[in-house]
């Protein structure tokens, strides 16, 4: 066990899986971590094949110390997931410089294995997954070099790696899928363990909603019972924004909603919703959603919140009306949706005391406000001009260029100062229908802010003043409006039918757009069966195959005897009997057979022409057939290129031969 | 000799064969669970699939184990016969009848590693067992293992003691040269009255350098029986006995050993040479043969046959 390794080769394997592991870790970590790995493998190399200086025991431990040092440097702590695993990469590197002995190198193996799970830690994407497995089979292929140096080639080692691997994949299927899952974590989560995640602010500053519609990052995936509602009633209802400073928009004190209470005006719209991590606990609805998810919080603003912020990815099934009457506003309601920001500018409180007098009533001063938009040139842009310190009256009287959330924030205050109530929501509109799996995505560049009035004849009324002046947006979508702002085409009053010749498709934007599509739904599904298959995922998976409820010992039962199954199944076509002689040789055993009845018996280490050759000496009369069959049989069996007369021949001088 | 019967050739199966973890394979399990507690605290699936994976992995490293060894034959080949005080070299023949490759299979006596072989699907390997030969007679065979930690080194499968029906035969070792005893009625007179160098046949012996090429017996040579030299009657060839009687007051292990020098310096001399034990007795010749069926009665004497 402890013996040492001479063989330049295994080291070489060694390197190849290692380098394989500790690839994926080059995306994440400081490039100096990666680095003291590749120059410790690389110096190990060069000691060996051209005779480097190999540091001693004391210079290795100076290095180490020196690593160590470094790490903390990096992370001011050694514990957690990221120092975790700089630790364990740099200390690798390290430790090629002193292998010796079998053992020292079936250890790093077993490390390699470690890292490549610590690379699942930053990603779980399908390419991730491919790659593990290449790096699982390089390391395998591997450790099989360090048990057996000889023998088989590297070709060999990896066929024979990839077959039990391949053997090893059902069984780990079962394993996976019945696993009992449980639901949070066994200890607190470092810090850094949900870094990165992008999801909708819960602030409406201007151009934070600009900022999202930047990235195309899937922010939810919706699939419907039946035909999906048309684009423009798509709107995902997130948060609702109450409360503002002038400058910014934010969320009023959370209620929860004594009961779900609004009359529904049209027939429900059910579907199933799949939301990233954004690691906010805001649950998207369709406006608006008619029932209360599991682990989740009805608000009385009539949005969903999670128990706690969405860390991973987030599976509900919701009922929605997009035709309702929220009816009559509380007091406590009422208040908040009226407050005007203190640096209200005269002017704009002009412009909305004018509409009141002109109009009276909540919606045609609202309609007023759209027609101002649509008259006075604004334009909606993706690209807005900056803002000064009062965002409102720069926008409504100087710059006029804006995106959604500039003229939902002019709007909101506009008809606050008009002594409507009102609010600002902000969510998603619209999303790409998938043909290829029949189900909506909605990207964060799909985030979008509106506002809702409130009337006494209809409770709160969703009006979108973008639609006042770019319909685009909300017939087409976001992708529509950045291709018409590339083509140079003005939005607000297009003609239909130029409007459809500029969203045509060439043939390969059409090819390009239906692969990007089966890959998401490639994605999805291995989503839904790795990276989102956790406790609730298992139970309904147990619930598909009639195991609801079941216990936690039942289902671990049912894992060891599923996983027993398949590994009897396996022993028995491993170890069965061959039945498959050679031909030639069940030929050449009866001939033996015969044989010995008439005395002369084989013995085990006796090759078959010394066996003749002692035959014959013992029955000259018999030599001459003997030794052709012996001949020919030798023939056959070991020679090349041997046709089939000759085993014919055989058969035919074996059955007639008698001793 | 043992009561139980042992066989010529024995094939490994199951209930033959035993398997437990190495210290590799306990490390293994440790790195397992560490990275199901990654995975559990992490919720994170492909963690779990790798560490099911690599567990899976194990189980069917652990059939490719049993596989390494199961059905495989293993048989003791001829072992030429040595005198005592030498090493009698055993040859264990493994034959693998399967289609697939052994590799990695070690054979064990007592705990101590002998010698690691590949065998080829359908094919054999040798393995030489040396044990040293320290008393005359029939020394068996020993019982051996085989073991294997193929493929992955986490499990360590090892064999029931295997013991196989073969076995060496044990000359008496040689004594020093001692001076040969003759009792007072035989001479060293010839016993036939023929001229030296007669061309009566008598036998073959082995071919020594130096030997005319006309002797040889080219017959044998084709049968690939080894080069041996035909000897013609020669009337001055002296005839000896080696008798037992000839050593009083020796013990029989000392008596055995004389006569084995005796016989071996007979045979080298070339001459005719009969031995008499008290309850056998050769006819005076020579040649290999001879010398072995003489030197087989002297490692036997006295033991069951």
């Amino acid at each position: 066990m402890s013996t040492a390794l001479h063989d330049r080769r295994v080291l070489h394997s060694l390197l190849v899986a290692g380098t394989c592991a500790v690839v994926p870790h080059a995306l994440e970590l400081p490039l100096w971590v990666i680095a003291v790995f590749a120059i410790g493998a690389a110096w190990r190399y060069a000691c060996e094949a051209f005779q480097w200086y190999r540091p001693g025991r004391l210079v290795r431990l100076a290095l180490m110390l020196l690593v160590v040092v470094a790490v903390f440097r990096q992370y001011h702590t050694l514990l957690g997931r990221d120092p975790g695993i700089a630790l364990l990469i740099t200390l690798l590197g390290l430790k090629f410089l002193e292998l010796k002995t079998l053992r020292d190198f079936v250890v790093s193996l077993f490390v390699f294995y470690l890292v490549i799970l610590g690379s699942f830690l930053y990603s779980q994407s399908l390419w991730l997954g491919a790659w593990a497995l290449i790096a699982v089979l390089a390391c395998t292929a591997a450790l099989m070099h360090l048990i057996q140096p000889a023998g088989l080639n590297m070709s060999q080692r990896l066929r024979l790696s990839g077959v039990m691997l391949a053997k090893a994949l059902p069984l780990m299927v079962i394993v996976y899928l019945l696993f009992p899952r449980i639901s949070g974590t066994l200890w607190g989560l470092p810090e850094d363990a949900h870094g990165g995640l992008t999801g909708m602010p819960d602030m409406m500053q201007p151009g934070s909603i600009r900022n999202l519609s930047e990235s195309s990052e899937v922010a939810f995936r919706v699939s419907f019972d039946g035909t999906p509602p048309p684009l423009r009633d798509l709107y995902w209802r997130g948060l609702v924004l109450a409360d503002t400073d002038g400058h910014g928009w934010s969320r009023a004190p959370a209620r929860a909603a004594k009961q779900v209470s609004f009359v529904p005006l049209a027939d429900p719209v059910r579907y199933n919703v799949t939301m990233e991590p954004s690691n906010k606990p805001w649950m998207l609805a369709l406006d608006l959603p008619a029932i209360q998810p599991k682990d989740a919080r009805y608000q009385a603003d009539f949005t969903l919140e999670h128990r706690e912020p969405i860390r991973e990815r987030l599976n509900y099934s919701l009922t929605s009306y997009t035709r309702y009457n929220t009816g009559a506003l509380e007091a406590s309601e009422r208040e908040p949706a009226l407050r005007l920001p203190m640096n209200l500018s005269p002017r704009v409180r002009a412009l909305a005391e004018q509409w009141r007098r002109e109009n009276g009533t909540p919606l045609p001063i609202a309609q007023a406000a759209l027609d101002y938009f649509r008259r006075e040139s604004f334009f909606y842009t993706l690209s807005p001009p900056l803002l000064g310190d009062n965002p409102v009256d720069d926008f409504l009287f100087t710059t006029r260029r804006g995106f959604c959330e500039h003229f939902a924030a002019a709007f909101v205050t506009l008809m606050r100062a008009a002594g409507i109530p009102s609010r600002v929501i902000v969510g998603y509109l619209g999303g790409e229908l998938n043909t290829a799996g029949n189900y909506l995505i909605v990207r964060q560049s799909d985030a979008h802010a509106w506002a809702e009035i409130w009337t006494a004849e209809r409770g709160w009324v969703r009006v979108d003043p973008t639609g006042a002046v770019a319909p685009e947006r909300i017939e087409l979508g976001l992708e529509a409006v950045r291709r018409l702002e590339q083509q140079g085409i003005g939005l607000g009053s297009l003609p239909a039918d130029a409007v459809r010749r500029a969203m045509e498709l060439g043939w390969f934007e059409y090819v390009a757009r239906h692969a990007r599509w089966y890959w998401d739904l490639t994605n999805m599904t291995w989503y839904r069966w790795v990276v989102d298959y956790g406790k609730e995922r298992q139970e309904r998976f147990l619930a598909s195959l009639g195991l609801d409820d079941i216990s936690w010992s039942r289902l671990t039962g049912l894992l060891f005897v599923g996983a027993l199954l398949v590994t009897l199944v396996y022993a028995f076509l491993l170890l069965r009997p061959k039945k498959s002689v050679d031909p030639a040789q069940a030929l050449y055993l009866r001939f033996c057979h015969r044989l010995a009845r008439a005395g002369m018996v084989r013995a085990p280490h006796e090759g078959a022409i010394n066996f003749a050759q002692r035959c014959a000496r013992r029955r000259p009369d018999l030599k001459n057939r003997m030794e052709a069959i012996t001949e020919r049989y030798v023939r056959v069996r070991y020679g090349e290129q041997t046709g089939a007369d000759e085993l014919r021949t055989l058969k035919r001088e074996v059955t007639v031969f008698r001793a | 000799m043992s009561a139980t019967h042992a066989p010529s050739d024995v094939i490994l199966g199951r209930r033959q064969l035993f398997m437990l973890p190495t210290r590799f394979g306990l490390l293994f399990a440790l790195l397992l669970v560490v990275q199901l507690l990654t995975a559990i605290n992490y919720g994170n699936g492909l963690a779990y699939a790798l560490t099911f994976l690599l567990g899976s992995l194990a189980v069917v490293s652990m059939l490719y184990t049993h596989r390494n060894l199961f059905r495989l034959r293993l048989a003791a080949g001829i072992c030429a016969p040595v005198f005592a005080g030498e090493a009698a070299v055993f040859r264990i023949h493994l034959t693998n009848d399967s289609d697939t490759p052994r590799f990695g299979v070690t054979v064990m006596r007592d705990k101590k590693e002998i010698a690691g072989v590949d065998i080829p699907a359908r094919g054999s390997a040798d393995v030489e067992l040396p044990v040293p030969a320290t008393i005359r007679g029939r020394l068996a065979i020993p019982p051996v293992t085989v073991t294997t930690r193929f493929p992955l080194g986490l499990l360590y499968s090892w064999s029931r003691r295997v013991a196989l029906e073969q076995s060496c035969l044990v000359y008496p070792r040689p004594a020093d040269p001692t001076p040969r005893q003759t009792r007072e009625q035989e001479t060293l007179e010839p016993t036939h009255g023929l001229k030296a160098g007669g061309d009566d046949y008598i036998g073959t012996r082995e071919f020594r350098p130096g030997d005319s090429p006309h002797h040889v017996d080219w017959k044998a040579v084709a049968r690939g029986e080894g080069w041996h030299i035909k000897q013609f009657g020669g009337g001055y060839q002296p005839t000896v006995w080696l008798d037992w009687d000839t050593l009083p007051g020796l013990d029989t292990e000392t008596r055995l050993s004389v006569l084995t020098r005796w016989v071996l310096d007979a045979e080298r001399a070339g001459v005719l040479y009969g031995l008499r034990l008290p309850e056998k007795s050769f006819a005076p010749a020579n040649g290999e043969h001879h010398q072995h069926e003489c030197l087989r009665a002297l490692a036997l004497f006295g033991l069951k046959p």
